[in-house]
């Protein structure tokens, strides 16, 4: 008798407690607030997707101006030594800060998160992080690479590489394990990266994935911003 | 017993409910608010770019035949992309940071001594950088794309050059609030040195000025494709 009396006391309280959990819910979906934040979230959005398109198109534009203007220069430059001089510096500054496609010899230097295995792994250690792939950046300068990448973002001067939590970001663009950095360069000094005691090593002893391929053709796209200095001015 | 257990249970729930709620509403709104100054930001830097192309295209292709408004156009153009590479003086706003070892009495008391090695500098360089840096200089030497820091012995070599000072002078050209607070703000890697036994301070000023970068880039492998 007891024990019903008791289940039946249990059941009511649970449906009482239930009961409350849904009123919860639906007094809190009412709310007044969250419709006008949700609101202004969603205007948000489209505000941000309409500045991205925006964006895009005058990028757009601005490759297609570039190339008018690539022509225009050879043709008022053609049939004078002089002024062809010039263009040619021009035309070597450009590949020098990443204004334009390449190709060439090198290596790719892949990084993946590790996967949980052995225990005695710290799960940190396993992860990729932003500090290093910029001891790798920092390496592969070291070992004479003309141009890097990383997952297609070329590293130009004004780029940084930070992170997000566990975000990773190239000129203020999220890339994502699996990373892969190229360098092109002469290929024996890149490879360098790989030796004994070396930091490429010490990552695969951490139980990151570590993996170093040797194309004989990379393809780099160009820096996909502008340079622009609002502070600096030549002296 | 279990009353006092709904009760609990209840009163928890209404409490996390309403945090929970306020917070993703704020950062979601924090969140989309950045990113819109940031796509406004790429937005007007590319127009500001178009408009500067539109600008040579036509002098171009107005003065075809005057010879010396050409040269005008491709020096104007030609010196633009030499300050970009680094390879002019440059002079503006921005910050000079001073990293100096601690002397024995200085250090605190879980701080130990450890010298200034070519990777604090590459992380500084990198948070500078990252706050929008324009031109960066280590004791005089310009960080430039192919710039790397390495430990050699005692000293550390950054372009070339192998610096022997214990004592660093890092130059950085932009924002000098942002770059300052990329350092020096809380929890920033002006800390992580404190507690190393490095003391780092900053200067504000309206006219640092950084000395060009005097190597060669040298391009042997890289080719232009289409």
């Amino acid at each position: 008798m007891n024990k019903k009396v008791e289940s039946i006391i249990l059941m009511i309280m649970c449906f009482i407690l239930g009961m409350a959990v849904v009123v919860q819910i639906n007094s809190v979906n009412n709310n007044g607030t969250t419709i006008s934040s949700n609101s202004k979230e969603s205007d948000l959005k489209t505000q941000v997707l309409k500045m991205k398109e925006k964006y895009e198109r005058q990028y757009n534009e601005l490759e297609d101006l570039t190339k008018k203007l690539e022509e225009a220069r050879q043709q008022a430059t053609s049939n004078n030594s002089e002024l062809e001089e010039l263009e040619a510096k021009i035309k070597q500054d450009n590949l020098l800060l990443g204004n334009t496609n390449i190709k060439g010899p090198g290596i790719t230097i892949t990084l993946t998160d590790g996967k949980k295995e052995l225990t005695l792994i710290d799960s940190a250690d396993l992860l990729i992080h932003a500090e290093n792939v910029l001891a790798v950046v920092n390496e592969l300068k070291n070992a004479g690479a003309e141009a890097i990448s990383i997952n297609g973002e070329r590293v130009v001067n004004t780029s940084a590489i930070s992170c997000d939590g566990n975000i990773i970001i190239v000129n203020g663009k999220k890339v994502s394990t699996p990373i892969e950095i190229a360098a092109i360069g002469y290929a024996p000094r890149l490879t360098t990266l790989s030796r004994a005691g070396g930091t490429l090593e010490n990552f695969a002893l951490d139980g990151k994935g570590v993996e170093i391929k040797k194309p004989n053709n990379i393809e780099m796209p160009k820096f996909t911003g502008v340079y622009s200095f609002k502070y600096m001015k030549t002296r | 017993m279990c009353f006092l257990l709904v009760m609990t249970m209840f009163m928890q729930f209404k409490v996390v409910q309403k945090t929970e709620e306020t917070n993703i509403d704020m950062m979601q709104e924090t969140e989309l608010r950045q990113e819109l100054a940031s796509w406004k930001n790429k937005y007007d830097e590319t127009k500001e770019k178009y408009d500067e192309t539109m600008e040579t295209l036509t002098s171009y292709k107005e003065e075809t035949t005057a010879e010396s408004k050409t040269r005008e156009t491709l020096e104007k153009e030609l010196q633009t992309l030499e300050e970009a590479l680094g390879r002019t003086d440059v002079e503006g706003e921005g910050v000079i940071i001073y990293l100096t070892q601690k002397k024995d009495e200085e250090l605190g008391e879980d701080e130990e001594m450890k010298p200034i090695i070519a990777e604090d500098l590459i992380y500084i360089i990198n948070y500078l950088k990252d706050a929008g840096a324009e031109a960066i200089s280590i004791n005089g030497e310009r960080v430039v794309n192919t710039t790397y820091l390495v430990d050699v012995g005692e000293t550390i070599k950054i372009n070339s050059k192998y610096l022997r000072e214990t004592t660093f002078e890092i130059k950085a050209i932009g924002n000098s609030t942002y770059l300052e607070s990329s350092i020096f703000g809380k929890g920033g890697y002006a800390e992580t040195l404190d507690v190393s036994g490095i003391k780092a301070s900053c200067e504000k000023s309206n006219k640092v000025q950084i000395s060009k970068y005097e190597g060669d880039f040298e391009i042997k492998y890289t080719e232009e494709a289409d």
